[in-house]
């Protein structure tokens, strides 16, 4: 199944989960034609943001994705507060909750570096394309090659777009 | 926190990947807002699903006639 953008970021923008969108839907919003299977999302580690997380995704049975069934994994914020990163099933489709990513770090970290956009009736904040580019680059997985090389088109695309537009503002992205 | 490569590195490998990417499409998205970009995705995943699921039947179909 496709990410389901549509319900999982108002949801967690409901529980007030704090998140920065990484990965495939980040890339989309920012003109990526390419197609990605899940959402992506660096949250904050404060107690209340994990509570907060734990709530959000409880109905719909979180399960770690390509696991054995069965296992006793349990969605809670005991589960969350000790481990970090979670590759998730559910019944909204799939969902990649990370504490940190490689060359960007922590929520925090990432947070000079997003932009707040609009999408489905919420605003939440999505990784910036330069930041995008570099974090794919350290990220260092050979599958991401092809994504890297169109990120880097689309980062030149853009960049000629806007001094066509507007010499004295290249600094900007256009807002569509 | 690490030093990285600034976004617009040209790095060798990747510029050979750069030669296969279709700008045309790129360019396309980028008249769009950002969520006009998710809303495209969406129906692109829509459509992407029923495609499948119609060849699943199809096979299926096939399976049953074989049989």
């Amino acid at each position: 199944m496709p990410a389901n953008f549509r319900d999982i970021l108002p949801l967690l923008v409901r529980h007030g989960v704090r998140f920065i969108v990484v990965g495939g839907g980040a890339a989309i919003v920012h003109g990526s034609a390419s197609l990605t299977y899940d959402v992506d999302i660096v949250y904050a580690r404060d107690k209340e943001n994990i509570r907060n997380l734990a709530a959000a995704l409880q109905s719909y049975q979180p399960y770690l994705r390509g696991a054995p069934a069965g296992l006793p994994f349990r969605w809670d914020e005991q589960t969350i507060q000790a481990g970090l990163n979670f590759t998730l099933t559910t019944t909204l489709g799939d969902l990649d909750v990370l504490g940190e990513v490689a060359g960007g770090g922590t929520y925090e970290r990432l947070l000079p570096f997003v932009q707040e956009i609009e999408a489905f009736g919420v605003r939440c904040y999505f990784v910036t394309l330069e930041k995008l580019i570099q974090l794919k680059r350290a990220a260092g997985r050979p599958k991401d090659l092809a994504v890297l090389a169109e990120l880097q088109a689309l980062l030149e695309e853009r960049r000629k777009l806007e001094s066509s537009r507007d010499p004295q503002d290249s600094g900007n992205e256009s807002p569509g | 926190m690490v030093d990285l490569a600034p976004p617009d590195y040209c790095d060798p490998v990747i510029e050979v990947f750069k030669k296969d990417v279709d700008r045309t499409l790129l360019r396309e998205n980028l008249k769009l807002s950002p969520e006009e970009r998710l809303r495209k995705f969406e129906s692109f995943a829509e459509y992407a699903r029923e495609l499948r699921e119609a060849g699943q039947r199809a096979r299926a179909a096939g399976k049953g006639h074989a049989g």
